[in-house]
């Protein structure tokens, strides 16, 4: 099995049942696919705020299939990939119901990899594979010198920095005199870098020798950039601050809209055109923009009418009203109420479970006809409508 | 429409941009916007000194902070100078170019700072759109800037397979330029074989339009530097020209698609770059350009779009497209940064569309430069339901004969 980042694909889903959370699967009973190239495809069944995960073929009746390679699925589970990048991009695909499969982000805490013991192979390691990022130009003017590492001891071995022309090379060796030679044992070579110990009390000690330029030895504070390991958190003083606000809003609807929402109490839709040019507005408005003149003259439209187009939303939207996830698919239809013309079409939800049957019109072909479907409390506000349905 | 020559001619002479990134959690709003303000001042190698009025700009609501102009003093530079806040909405960073070329060019300032930004990741986005819509009768139906209707009148157009394969043609070419630009939120390595994967697999969003195929949300801040030709001759080796700029809006509409022919839809982008191109003597944009830096929100509109810019006639905005001559070394390379779809701080959008374009000419935009000479450059600005910026920039102070007035 390939490791990413040291971490197996199995890793993932052996860890499935202790990181699973009850109160994040509530009402959920389904099964989940996991396709993954190359590794095999796993099936995840949540019922009665439990859990069993199992490597299978079987991934009949699942309410979403996964489909990922190894490294893009570990990646996500361990945030070394951007998860909305990869979904984006199709390296991350879901078969079936999207929304489904969005409800497995709440089931589980999340990965965290078992801490690594890092030995001193590790560190050594680390160390020459930043060296040559970890050089400091700008203190290196016109240094022309190289740095030999004789590192001894099982996790030892050779290097050499060489510095010229303001650049830094690394070889995996030391050949001939370099201008300075740092002969230590490899532990104590990474307790020097890592500031546990410092290494004038290892020369004091007599266990590290520098051989050649001792000048630039006592430099290589300016010449490299501090050394931390690449799997070490940053360490910063950042915070980020949550806040939650709810707040209440009212707003004034003038005498022209006030019109208009009020005849809603009355099941009526009743709205203003233009003297001039004869558009009628939807919904209503005080002048006319185009002719720049009060619209004045009142009638009544619809409130049956035919969908000119309907947005077909999958995207889960937040109700800015209620601050609830909308339930999708759902349907948005720009309905051209009887008696009016144009492009003044009224905007409205279409019943759910009608959406697929709608078709969109122009003038040559009439889209579907609908008619609106009014609540039992009428407050004189769009809501009085609660949707519009097919008028059969 | 009334429209006057400029007072004086006014230069481009510092452009500074930070890193598009969904991640800029590392600083704070000021700490980011000076990134930007720094690397501006030192492009044009001036300080704060040297500048007299700082123009800032964001689409307002999205980070809920009140008075941002303020707040961000520290990162401004603004302290003891003049400052003007201005935001319309998506168009904001054209608006504040445009602000800043008439602000120079009235003779009142000879050297203004345009600051655009956004910080997406905080505040909260959907709240800050969703107060785009009327409250009264469009707010519960809101579903932010995502619609489908653009790829519906496209398909219906020209037929699903040749519109939904030249919409991911225009994506995975944007994703390519975003590639060559180190600055760019979002850059994928999509090839041009995945065209027929992804329009099978990408999630809808609203009818035909795909997550692949929408903007991005991100973080990050532009800076423009104008001066007057004096300055901007004394100052810059390569200033580059505001030519001319364009802003037209309607009505807010947020239901305008009755489909009824009889009543035709006045778009704002045609109607601009229509006047526009006529009180400058240009008769065939895709020949007069050498890039366009357009707006493009999704790659739907982006195809669209290239018809009514242009001026386009039938299918030859689509062709432009399916030859792939709107990429880097094409006939007219559309937006060589990756545009919107890469990075979409939506406060700085419509600005780095402007720094861009200017990078461009002055033949500084790095790997993503076009190999060719650019002389000429457009870029647009879009916003509000229907709302058109267009900025012309120029290499030459050449075009004094053409009767703009």
């Amino acid at each position: 099995m390939a490791e990413y980042w040291g971490i197996k694909v199995e890793d993932i889903f052996n860890t499935m049942k202790e990181r699973f959370r009850p109160e994040g699967a509530k009402d959920v009973s389904a099964s989940f696919g996991y396709d993954i190239k190359g590794e095999g495809t796993w099936r995840l069944t949540v019922r009665n705020n439990t859990m069993n995960i199992e490597k299978t073929d079987d991934l009949a009746g699942c309410a979403a299939i996964m489909v990922a390679d190894g490294e893009t699925f570990v990646g996500v589970n361990t945030g070394k990939v951007d998860g909305a990048g990869a979904f984006t991009s199709g390296k991350v695909k879901v078969e079936g119901s999207l929304s489904d499969f969005g409800k497995t982000a709440k089931m589980f805490r999340k990965f965290s990899p078992p801490k690594k013991e890092y030995t001193d192979k590790d560190y050594i390691q680390d160390m020459f594979g930043t060296i040559v990022s970890r050089f400091q130009p700008q203190n290196c003017e016109g240094l022309d010198a190289s740095i030999g590492y004789d590192l001894r001891g099982e996790a030892g071995g050779q290097w050499t920095a060489v510095i010229k022309d303001g650049t830094c090379a690394l070889k995996n060796t030391i050949e001939g005199k370099p201008t300075v030679r740092l002969e230590v044992a490899a532990s104590d070579w990474v307790r020097v870098m890592m500031g546990k110990i410092d290494a004038m009390s290892l020369l004091a000690e007599g266990k590290a020798a520098i051989v050649g330029d001792t000048s630039l030895a006592l430099k290589l504070g300016q010449i490299f950039a501090k050394y931390t390991p690449t799997w070490a958190a940053p360490e910063q003083e950042l915070i980020m601050l949550k806040r939650t606000i709810s707040v209440n809003q009212k707003f004034s609807t003038g005498p022209v809209m006030g019109k208009f929402l009020n005849s809603l109490k009355e099941k009526k839709i009743y709205t203003n055109k233009c003297p001039k040019c004869g558009r009628v507005h939807l919904p209503a408005r005080e002048v006319c923009a185009e002719c720049r003149v009060p619209a004045t003259e009142w009638i009544t439209v619809g409130p049956k009418g035919q969908v000119r187009y309907m947005e077909y939303v999958y995207y889960a939207s937040p109700d800015p009203l209620t601050g609830e996830t909308r339930e999708t698919p759902y349907g948005m239809g720009n309905i051209l109420l009887d008696g009016c013309t144009g492009n003044d079409t009224f905007a409205h939800l279409i019943r759910r479970d009608q959406i697929d049957r709608i078709k969109g019109g122009n003038n040559e072909v009439s889209g579907t006809r609908v008619r609106p479907v009014w609540n039992e409390t009428l407050t004189g506000s769009i809501h009085d409508i609660k949707y519009f349905e097919i008028d059969e | 429409m009334a429209h006057r020559k400029k007072n004086r001619n006014v230069g481009i002479i510092g452009i500074g941009q930070t890193k598009y990134s969904s991640h800029r959690e590392d600083v704070n709003q000021p700490e980011m916007i000076n990134e930007a303000v720094s690397a501006a001042l030192k492009d044009a190698s001036l300080t704060m000194k040297d500048v007299d009025c700082i123009v800032h700009g964001n689409m307002e609501l999205f980070e809920m902070v009140h008075q941002p102009d303020l707040w961000h003093t520290l990162g401004t530079g603004a302290y003891g100078k003049d400052c003007i806040r201005i935001t319309t909405g998506g168009t904001v960073g054209a608006t504040i170019a445009c602000a800043a070329d008439n602000l120079v060019a009235s003779g009142m300032y000879d050297i203004v700072m345009a600051i655009g930004f956004q910080k997406l990741q905080e505040g909260h986005t959907t709240g800050g759109i969703t107060n785009m819509a009327d409250p009264l009768w469009f707010r519960h139906l809101q579903t932010g800037a995502l619609t489908g209707t653009k790829a519906y009148d496209v398909i219906k157009e020209f037929g699903e397979e040749r519109a939904k394969r030249a919409s991911l043609m225009y994506r995975v070419i944007m994703d390519k330029h975003a590639g060559l630009n180190s600055n760019a939120h979002r850059a994928f390595g999509l090839e041009f074989e995945q065209i027929d994967d992804l329009i099978k697999t990408s999630p809808k969003l609203v009818g035909d339009l795909k997550l692949i195929e929408m903007c991005s949300q991100s973080d990050g801040a532009c800076c423009v530097i104008f001066a007057c030709e004096k300055k901007a001759k004394e100052l810059s080796k390569k200033p580059v020209w505001v030519r001319d700029h364009i802003t037209v809006h309607r009505e807010e509409v947020f239901v305008m698609f009755g489909y009824d022919d009889r009543h035709p839809f006045p778009m704002t982008h045609r109607f601009a770059a229509e006047q526009l191109y006529k009180r400058n003597g240009i008769t065939s944009p895709v020949d007069y350009f050498d890039v366009f830096e357009m707006y493009d929100p999704a790659s739907w509109w982006a195809v669209d779009w290239l018809r009514d810019f242009f001026m386009l006639k039938g299918d030859e905005h689509l062709k432009l497209v399916e030859n792939r001559e709107i990429m880097i070394g094409g006939k007219i390379p559309v937006n060589p940064s990756g545009g919107v779809i890469g990075s979409n701080p939506i406060g700085a959008t419509a600005l780095i569309r402007v720094a861009e374009a200017a990078l461009q000419v002055r033949g500084d935009a790095g790997t993503h430069q076009i190999p060719t000479p650019v002389n000429h450059a457009l870029a647009s600005g879009f916003g509000g339901t229907m709302w058109t910026v267009l900025m012309m920039l120029e290499k030459e102070l050449n075009w004094q004969g053409v009767n703009n007035g």
